[in-house]
């Protein structure tokens, strides 16, 4: 098992702007499909429709495991890509709010770290697929921040 | 509850079979009772990191606890009812490793007449060493909302019966 230093592979990241490479680290971001654009200061994550995250085949509506993981993933991304720590956080707890239901579309989503301490990072992340002011849920986290 | 374990891991299993993104993860179910279920994810290559063997399961074990908790509320109701998740959380105690499955034994241990909710473990050896614990609430629909067809293929009573032989 060959385990690169996770800030090299940011900083690779960021200087390219290509953040697929760090995505395909987690097997199941890439299972999923996250995918990661990067608007200035800003992260938007995208999690663009396919028919293997379908949970309500009736509806048909996305998984709601797989919107729960997009955006526990999209806090992990998140925090590699702002922190610059040598490993992925460890999570503690995930807490997800389902809003409304996820249709077979593509789903964006943004996390903002509430609370960055010294090992801990609170973070909140919404998921929306439409209208960002109309997300589909919330949720929360905290991580364990390895500092060197 | 007058459904059998047999009857109540059969409606499980193809309300699993039912769901693409379940058949694309593997997943199996191992046991149900009534008000409970055992879920399996046996070991995948595909899920195996070779950079980053501290995250593997990032992700996954979210999916397994909703789809989990999901299927608890099969077997806690005598009619299938499509129950939505309200919410979900999970505590993470301790790291997988990639190499032996993962279990979720997931519980509805209440029902009122709008709400289920639901408890789960997910572990490797025993439940006694717990990976994650977590809690959900799932919202029961207005009677006569859930999809006809849908609600007989469930509880296999239609001809386009996925998976386990029972009726």
């Amino acid at each position: 098992m060959i385990e690169q230093p996770i800030d090299s592979l940011v900083a690779k990241a960021h200087r390219d702007g290509e953040y697929q490479p760090l995505i395909d680290l987690i097997p199941y971001a890439r299972i999923i499909g996250v995918e990661c654009q990067r608007y200035g200061e800003e992260m938007i994550f995208r999690l663009p429709r396919n028919p293997d995250n379908i949970g309500n085949p009736t509806l048909p509506a996305l998984h709601g495991g797989v919107i729960a993981s997009f955006m526990e993933l999209t806090a992990v991304f998140q925090l590699m890509l702002q922190q610059h720590t040598p490993t992925p956080p460890k999570i503690i707890d995930f807490s997800v709010d389902y809003m409304r239901a996820g249709l077979d579309k593509d789903t964006f989503a943004i996390c903002e770290i509430a609370r960055q301490g010294r090992r801990v990072s609170n973070c909140s992340v919404i998921a929306w697929q439409d209208k960002k002011r109309q997300p589909i849920a919330s949720a929360r986290a905290h991580f364990l921040i390895d500092q060197r | 509850m007058n459904l059998t374990d047999m009857e109540l891991q059969g409606r499980c299993q193809r309300f699993l079979d039912a769901q693409p993104h379940m058949r694309k993860l593997g997943l199996n179910v191992v046991g149900a009772c009534p008000y409970q279920v055992t879920i399996e994810l046996p070991v995948q290559e595909t899920l195996f990191s070779g950079q980053a063997n501290t995250y593997m399961h990032g992700g996954v074990l979210t999916t397994m606890v909703d789809h989990a908790s999901s299927a608890a509320t099969l077997c806690a109701l005598e009619d299938y009812e499509l129950c939505p998740t309200l919410d979900l959380r999970i505590d993470h105690m301790s790291r997988p490793a990639q190499d032996m499955p993962l279990y979720v034994e997931a519980e509805c241990y209440r029902v009122t007449r709008k709400v289920l909710f639901t408890r789960a473990t997910v572990y490797q050896l025993t439940t006694e060493q717990p990976i994650a614990y977590a809690i959900s609430t799932f919202m029961r629909p207005d009677p006569g909302t859930t999809d006809p067809a849908f609600k007989a293929m469930i509880e296999g009573r239609s001809q386009t019966n996925h998976g386990a032989q029972h009726d």
